[in-house]
């Protein structure tokens, strides 16, 4: 029910902020939305992560990086399209996820939270200075015609390439959410989610579990890696500011809410995109998930303060 | 036997609970009664694989599952009915009863069998079948976990305290239902509440301080002098 609530809360902040910007340039409309969509399509995966293993996975972005640079080499050695890496990439996350998890997480699971934050953030601090070691700190881009299409309506110019995440995330919101209620393996990871001794004592195999959903959420980050190098620029460090606002955007849906990751996604891409349309303000649109996290922290402590 | 305990030890840190137990299920059923924390969830545990054997040795079914993994002995035919009921509070009755199913081999291919003999026994979980279980009362939740362990077509069926919390009403009821299912599948149950039991029951057992006290036919515990001054309350 407060689940509920706060989904609605968070669309419906999401749509207000969404109509006035539009009134007043619709541009920062267009970018936000797209930008939410980038947003969204990262942070899906983790809140899966959160929702049924119960670990904040702090190395999540820079799994990403490391899908994005897999990609890069594969693509300059071959000359295909980043696109056509998208499933492979998933592919080989989703493996890398599956031995990083059988090897490490699995046995942080009954350990305090502050330990298993520290293993996921060192695997991410290992990722992202690995890949700074063998590949150095320098810039990689792979330019793509396709993504500078763009489209022009009356005086209104702007890219539609980037509208790929904001499918890409629906896609994956309703994805999820079928295979979660509708398929028997869905519901077992669900069950093992609310209540792992219960599930193991109809025959789940919590384990098992466990390590499936924390691949299929690196296969889909890793999807998203191929995907964000059509786009974007990449380099070790890419992928940090990505795992904190991914936390974010969890943080303010709540636990295993994947509706509220779309509108929270909504409520940060256009909150930057609005300060970006002032040159004053730019440099503030980095740090606005960290006033938003503010927010939804102290919301919670006055409302814990009441009841 | 279906199920076979031979001195059973197990505990928790260094505090022994069980200091081996010797217990048995055929084709019947079966009480476990005794104080609380006499160790009867503690033996109800150690036998789902919940928690794991210090010694001794669990048989069912001719296999050797002592310390095996939860999910492998539930597969192996033995449901249970927890006495924290342990369901799937954000899902459906209809879901929880689904799971109960579907990853054991007795129940495969008879879901819709098991399914109309549940709702047959709980008819409330029909009118509730699209409900979410957690708001759901806590009787309602105790029928939700015995119509979900009857869903996996059991070879036994443990029941831990399946009366806790429910109106001495329903109680009744749900014995009078449990002595209906004995003719088909073999229960080892725990009760506080001996005297309704007793009625439901082939044998009983007590367990005291880890070890078993007494055991004997519900006839036989029912005349004898120390269950009925400490259990039945006369
Ligand atoms: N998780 C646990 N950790 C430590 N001690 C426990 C735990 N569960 C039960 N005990 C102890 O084990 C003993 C037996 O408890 P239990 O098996 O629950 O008894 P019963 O089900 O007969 O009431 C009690 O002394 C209880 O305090
Ligand atoms: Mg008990």
């Amino acid at each position: 029910m407060a689940m509920k609530r706060r989904t609605t809360i968070l669309v419906v902040l999401g749509l207000a902020a969404a109509f006035l910007v539009a009134l007043w340039k619709p541009t920062v409309l267009i970018y936000g939305v797209q930008q939410a969509g980038l947003y969204a399509a990262i942070a899906i995966p983790m809140g899966l992560v959160l929702g049924i293993v119960h670990i904040v996975n702090l190395a999540h972005g820079e799994f990403m990086m490391v899908a994005a640079y897999a990609t890069y080499f594969a693509c300059r050695a071959t000359g295909l399209d980043p696109l056509l890496a998208v499933l492979p990439s998933a592919a080989v996350t989703a493996l890398l996820g599956w031995v990083v998890y059988k090897l490490t997480i699995r046995r942080a699971l009954k350990a305090p939270e502050l330990n298993q934050l520290i293993l996921t953030f060192g695997i991410g601090i290992l990722l992202s200075q690995g890949v700074n070691l063998l590949f150095t700190s320098q810039t990689r881009k792979i330019s793509l015609e396709y993504v500078s299409a763009s489209m022009t309506i009356g005086e209104l110019s702007f890219g539609v390439w980037p509208f790929v995440f904001v499918i890409v995330a629906t896609a994956m919101a309703v994805g999820l959410k079928l295979f979660l209620t509708r398929t028997t393996t869905g519901k077992a990871a669900l069950a093992v989610g609310q209540n792992p001794r219960g599930a193991a004592i109809v025959g789940i195999d919590v384990d098992r579990t466990y390590g499936l959903v924390f691949a299929l959420a690196m296969a889909l980050v890793g999807g998203m890696g191929a995907l964000f190098l059509t786009r974007s620029a990449i380099f070790p460090g890419v992928g940090g500011p990505f795992t904190m606002k991914s936390f974010c955007l969890v943080a303010m849906a709540g636990i295993g809410n994947i509706p509220g990751i779309l509108g929270a996604s909504l409520l940060l891409g256009l909150s930057e995109s609005f300060l970006r349309a002032f040159r004053e303000l730019r440099g503030w649109a980095d740090i606005i998930f960290f006033v938003l996290i503010i927010v939804v922290i102290l919301g919670r402590s006055l409302k814990g303060r009441k009841s | 036997m279906i199920l076979d305990v031979k001195k059973l030890e197990t505990g928790y840190g260094r505090l022994r609970v069980l200091t081996g137990v010797d217990l048995s299920v055929g084709r019947e059923s079966v009480g476990l009664f005794g104080p609380n924390g006499a160790g009867k969830t503690t033996l109800i545990n150690t036998i789902m694989g919940i928690n794991k054997p210090w010694s001794g040795v669990v048989t069912f079914d001719g296999q050797d599952i002592g310390g095996k993994a939860t999910h492998l002995v539930a597969r192996a035919g033995i449901a249970l009915v927890p006495q924290e009921r342990e369901l799937f509070p954000g899902m459906s009755v209809a879901d929880n009863l689904e799971l109960g199913a579907a990853y054991v081999p007795r129940a495969a291919g008879i879901g819709k069998r098991q399914l109309d003999m549940v709702l047959q026994l709980f008819p409330i979980l029909k009118e509730r079948y699209r409900q979410l279980v957690g708001t759901m009362s806590g009787g309602q939740q105790r029928m939700v976990a015995i119509g979900r362990a009857l869903m996996a077509n059991p070879l036994l069926l443990i029941l831990d305290e399946p009366s806790l919390g429910l109106q001495p009403s329903i109680v009744a009821e749900v014995f009078e239902r449990l002595a209906r299912l004995k003719k088909e599948i073999a229960i080892l149950v725990t009760e506080q509440n001996v005297r309704e039991s007793l009625k439901a029951i082939d044998r009983g057992y007590v367990l005291e301080n880890g070890a078993v006290a007494l055991r004997d036919t519900a006839e036989g515990l029912a005349k004898n002098p120390h269950v009925v001054s400490a259990y039945l309350g006369i």
